[in-house]
């Protein structure tokens, strides 16, 4: 069985974060990277599969060739091989194009199981995986915190307000994971060592048969800024029609909130 | 608490900007490593420092160690940390491939050692303790022995410790009473060891024991001394009669057990040997000259942890105001603006900075004296190797007290409470001065052994390394002053070595020895200058080809000015008291007291 974990190298969310000028992208230089961290729950839970039932593990990532640092963290926990995504057109992609690139990855790979972390912790889209499912038609159970195979099933626990429900999928399937659901482990050393002769196969979005006019977000950033650090209240007087006349002028007006 | 226990851009500075860890793969014993294989090992050990070790510093120095029915049982989670680095492969990360290690230099191992004594030494020391009986048996066990215990120890299925001190008989070796006799192809010990780290606990099967004892009709001193290797439970599994007498109740490292242990209370306790006969305190000082280096890690780490601890508290509690403000309804400012909390903190800075860029050089120089194959550059390592070690154990750890009691000082009445880790790390660094022979006799083997070693060779080899480092500084304008305060330093303590030298040849031993210590701190000021210099020579190199990374490198340039100007003149002071021939206390008698 081949299992593909999709995994994305972020930032660290304790680094300091700036907008560059242009106000469109965020400064990268003095930023530590990392696996996101959802993602090494999913690339634990793949190895554990692995370790259980016997399965090839390839990590599948898209972005530049430093993202190879976070792989080879994946394949120093146990992972077999990575395939990476990359060149041109990949650096501009929104979560869509960034889907079709993944679900071509994947289905090159032929994996039967496909695991990535519930969201990325950079942009918190969440829509990744879900739209790779879409793309490739297979069953999808999104925040899933308990994971089992049953022959040709899998059987996931879903975490809903105040509870959880158990689903069956049939296999093909994309399974996004939530924290909760393991410990994953540390890089071992002598992993890390082996971890240096594992390959990382790199694709070009031609290789895949895609082009980055296809793939173009059709969106357009207008601009990026940091949370406001210091806060303000307004204590607004007067009878409740007044007031909520006046906060909705302040939302519109000065917050542009609405 | 802080979460952040060193700084790692500082770390990743020292290892490849000025030691340039990577070049060590040149060397074919580390020609599988690269910059990957270290990162990956920094970040994983980081991880494991501040996710694993670091949330049980407080808790295990709170429950402290077991001791019933003649057994130790260490804290809660204790297990669970030895079980994360025997899987993880941190009992052998340097060890041959052939031993189950992985040859990564000692330079990165040093510093992932200092991450982890960063984040909990007591722990830790249990994992060291086995690794260095390992190394040991590697170095002197013959290929018997080496099958028997090596991978076993490397795994972290044994524990292992190393047992010298007696109870009468310390810092003076040569006046140990154990004994061993030969019986049947193994030999029968008999003694009392004290103070042994990690001496017994409940993390691993067995616990193998190198222990100094002498012979029948050894020479007396430290001539007759041979070392043993004894383990808890012999290879068959017998029960091998190594009694836990007791254990220490310490002022630090309490979740450490410091254990007394009887050998051959029932006379059934066998040793063999290791090494040749009457030749184990040599022995051991292949084990010993590495562990005084650690134990300057150990130190330095602890410092590094409050450090890092005071400068988060100093920069969110909030007291008075600045000195020039004159009104009292102005918000009170965060203390780290106030002149005498910088003062304190930079203080800490650049004593941990300069030292651990001390140690890490003492790292790559074991590397090049263990994988080179040029003799001279062999050579050389081993020269500075030996004229270093006494600074690393005795300044590192006399300094980190010294650096911690500022951290404390920085937290003011909260410092003084248990509640916030410095306290703990003040208690926790005390013993750094004492074991691994105490600070007075590093000073005695600096001044009285280590330099007029070979007609001061060693002393000229560090010379010669300190005066190429400040030729390179002062082609950088704004390091000339620096440059000069260093070689104004190296100048003194040159004339002050002359000047002892002449009372050593006089045959004043007394009075050679009675400056020892202050002699050692005035020669660390100039040690540690010179690792300043060198670092704020890359420092400033780089802002000159126009880094990015400012702050950080104008922080490396300013932390070695201070040094230069702050620490260097109370050096150059005590070449004063050095110079002046002052023998109050050789006189003074003991009635006087």
């Amino acid at each position: 069985m081949k299992i593909a974990v999709l995994i994305k190298r972020v930032p660290d969310t304790a680094s300091v974060f700036a907008i560059n000028p242009d106000q469109k992208s965020v400064a990268t230089d003095k930023l530590k990277f990392v696996m996101s961290p959802y993602d090494e729950h999913a690339v634990e839970e793949a190895i554990k599969l692995k370790e259980a039932n016997g399965a090839d593990v390839v990590v599948v990532s898209l972005g530049p060739d430093s993202a190879k640092e976070v792989m080879r963290t994946a394949l120093a926990m146990g992972a077999d091989e990575g395939l990476l995504v990359t060149g041109a057109g990949t650096d501009s992609l929104t979560s869509k194009g960034v889907a079709e690139a993944l679900a071509a990855a994947v289905k090159s790979i032929g994996a039967e199981l496909v695991f990535a972390g519930k969201q990325a912790v950079d942009d918190d889209a969440s829509q990744v995986a879900e739209r790779v499912a879409e793309l490739l038609e297979m069953a999808h159970a999104s925040v899933v915190t308990k994971f089992e195979l049953n022959g040709g099933t899998a059987v996931v626990n879903r975490e809903i307000e105040g509870g959880s429900y158990t689903l069956e999928l049939p296999l093909p399937a994309v399974i996004t994971i939530e924290k909760g659901i393991n410990t994953p482990r540390y890089p071992t050393l002598p992993n890390i060592m082996k971890a240096k002769k594992k390959p990382i196969a790199e694709k070009s979005l031609a290789d895949l048969g895609l082009s980055a006019e296809a793939l173009a977000p059709g969106v357009v950033l207008e601009s990026l800024s940091l949370p406001r650090q210091n806060r303000r209240n307004h204590i607004i007087d007067g009878d409740t029609p007044a007031r909520v006349n006046e906060l909705i002028r302040l939302l519109k007006e000065e917050e542009k909130a609405l | 608490m802080s979460d952040r226990l060193a700084d790692m851009r500082h770390i990743r500075f020292l290892l490849y900007e000025i030691f340039d860890v990577e070049s060590l793969t040149q060397y074919e014993h580390f020609a599988d490593h690269s910059k990957e294989t270290f990162e990956m090992a920094l970040e994983t050990g980081y991880k494991l420092a501040r996710e694993v070790f670091w949330p049980a510093y407080q808790p295990f120095d709170r429950e402290g160690i077991h001791f019933k029915d003649g057994h130790v049982t260490t804290p809660a989670g204790m297990k669970e940390i030895w079980k994360q680095c025997k899987e993880g492969g941190w009992f052998a990360p340097g060890a041959d491939y052939d031993y189950g290690g992985q040859q990564f230099p000692h330079l990165l191992t040093a510093t992932t050692s200092y991450l982890f004594n960063c984040a909990n030494t007591s722990a830790y020391m249990y994992v060291g303790s086995a690794a260095g009986a390992a190394l040991l048996i590697e170095k002197y066990g013959t290929d018997e022995q080496k099958a028997e215990y090596l991978e076993k120890l490397y795994s972290g299925t044994w524990g292992g410790t190393m047992c010298l001190t007696e109870p009468q008989a310390g810092s003076s070796l040569g006046d140990i009473t154990t004994t061993a006799v030969p019986e049947n192809g193994h030999f029968k010990i008999r003694g009392v060891k004290r103070f042994i780290s990690s001496g017994d606990h409940d993390l691993a099967e067995n616990i193998v024991h190198p222990v100094l004892a002498k012979l029948p009709g050894a020479p007396p001193g430290v001539k007759g001394i041979s070392l043993f290797l004894v383990p808890k439970y012999r290879l068959d599994g017998t029960y091998n009669d190594v009694a836990t007498a007791g254990v220490e109740h310490k002022l630090g490292l309490r979740a450490q057990a410091t254990a007394t242990l009887n050998f051959g209370e029932k006379d059934d306790c066998h040793g063999w040997l290791l090494g040749a006969e009457n030749r184990g305190l040599e022995c051991m000082f292949a084990l010993m000259n590495g562990a005084r280096i650690h134990t300057g890690i150990q130190a330095v780490a602890g410092a590094s942890a409050a450090y890092q601890c005071a400068l988060q508290y100093t920069q969110e509690r909030l007291q008075g105001r600045s000195v020039s403000s004159k009104d009292p309804s102005a918000e009170q400012a965060a203390i780290i603006k106030h002149p005498d909390v910088r003062r304190m903190l930079l203080h800490q800075k650049a004593f941990v900075e300069g030292n651990l860029s001390l140690l890490l050089f003492t790292a790559k120089l074991s590397d090049i004296r263990h994988a080179s194959t040029d003799e001279a550059e062999q050579q050389r390592a081993h020269l500075l190797l030996e004229i270093l070690t006494p600074i690393a154990k005795a300044h590192c750890s006399d300094g980190a007290f010294e650096s911690i009691r500022l951290a404390l000082q920085c937290y003011g009445g909260a410092g003084f409470c248990e509640e916030f880790p410095v306290a703990q790390m003040l208690r926790d660094n005390k013993v750094y001065s004492i074991y691994e022979g105490t600070n007075g006799i590093q000073a005695m083997d600096l001044l009285g052994r280590k330099v007029p070693m070979n007609g001061g060779e060693a002393l000229r080899a560090l010379i010669q390394e300190i005066s190429e480092t400040i030729d390179a500084a002062r082609k950088l304008e704004p390091l000339k002053e620096m440059a000069q305060s260093v070689e104004d330093i190296q100048n003194t303590v040159a004339e002050v070595t002359m000047h002892l030298g002449a009372i050593g040849m006089s045959g004043d031993r007394e009075m050679y020895i009675c400056n020892a210590s202050d002699y050692l701190d005035m020669f660390s000021a100039m040690v540690i200058g010179w690792q300043h210099l060198q670092m704020a020579t890359a420092a400033q190199k780089a802002l000159d080809a126009g880094s990015d990374d400012k702050d950080f490198y104008t922080g490396v340039v300013k932390t070695a000015s201070y040094y230069c100007r702050r620490s260097i003149p109370k050096a150059l002071a005590i070449a004063t008291i050095l110079k002046s021939n002052e023998r109050t206390a050789l006189d003074y008698e003991e009635a006087w007291f």
